[in-house]
């Protein structure tokens, strides 16, 4: 039984890294933004108080940084769209796709897509805990 | 003399893959003269650690289609392209992309990694934080040309 183990944990770390080659799409449509113009980009920014880990719907997961800086910059219908101040954030199914939060009221419903111009949703959308941004 | 052969095929199988590591100047000896960025461009600078593994694999780069350089290990270079939104990709047994969007006066650092697929090895390429790319490409050497322009999507 122990050689079963051993022998299925070691086909388990053959497989992982070639099933990664078989990630699902990230789900994305096409989406309106409304960009944030004047005083309304300066003033909106949020920092996260504590990391806070994210799965997405393609099996990756995301961790957003513990004092990242998110600064406001537009809507989509689903919420407010943030990009991260001095940084770069990503989601990643079969490719990488820079992505920007989307939050209504305290959840994150998803996100922006700003190299295609689309939304990628999450469902259920994640709510934030409370005070995660201060 | 089959030691011998061994160790030959070993010294030669290294000499290959450090034939194809990059070897032009590093960056910390051409930061000072990189050209400004022009106005209405942004900078995308594109690199891979230097590492043995997959070292043999070195597809083209393409930025929105149009071949850009080259995925070299312990290399690194940089295009100019107007603001816009772009796809950067590269090619082997399977294509892989990341789409960002660039604006004016902004850099953006895309790194290229190997991975291996079914049959052949393939690069990943993903979009890097300025933190961590910054501290990688002193120790990078240019595998680039002369910074060209070209339209965005």
């Amino acid at each position: 039984m122990t050689k079963l183990n051993t022998l299925f944990s070691r086909l388990l770390t053959v497989a992982s890294p070639l099933l990664a080659a078989c990630a699902p799409m990230v789900p994305t449509a096409p989406v309106a933004f409304t960009p944030f113009v004047g005083e309304a980009v300066q003033t909106k920014v949020l920092e996260l108080r504590a990391p806070l880990e994210l799965r997405l719907p393609t099996g990756y997961s995301r961790v957003l940084a513990m004092g990242s800086r998110w600064q406001a910059v537009g809507r989509v219908p689903q919420g407010t769209v943030y990009r991260p101040m001095n940084s770069v954030f990503s989601i990643e199914g079969r490719q990488v796709h820079e992505a920007y939060l989307v939050i209504d009221h305290t959840a994150l419903t998803g996100f922006y897509l700003p190299g295609e111009a689309r939304f990628s949703p999450l469902d259920p959308s994640v709510q934030l805990p409370t005070g995660a941004f201060q | 003399m089959k030691r011998t052969f061994l160790k030959l095929s070993a010294a030669a199988a290294c000499l290959a893959v450090l034939a194809g590591c990059a070897s032009g100047v590093k960056y910390q000896d051409m930061a000072s003269a990189m050209p400004s960025l022009k106005a209405n461009q942004g900078r995308v600078y594109f690199f891979r650690s230097s590492s043995m593994v997959g070292a043999a694999i070195q597809p083209d780069i393409r930025l929105n289609g149009e071949v850009v350089g080259t995925s070299k290990p312990g290399g690194f270079f940089f295009v100019d392209r107007p603001a816009g939104s772009y796809s950067a990709s590269t090619s082997t047994e399977t294509e892989k992309s990341a789409s960002f969007a660039l604006q004016a006066g902004e850099t953006k650092y895309l790194r290229t990694s190997p991975s291996f697929g079914l049959m052949v090895g393939r690069i990943l390429v993903e979009l890097e934080t300025p933190e961590k790319a910054k501290a990688e490409l002193p120790s990078l050497s240019y595998t680039g040309s002369l910074p060209s322009t070209s339209a965005s999507k």
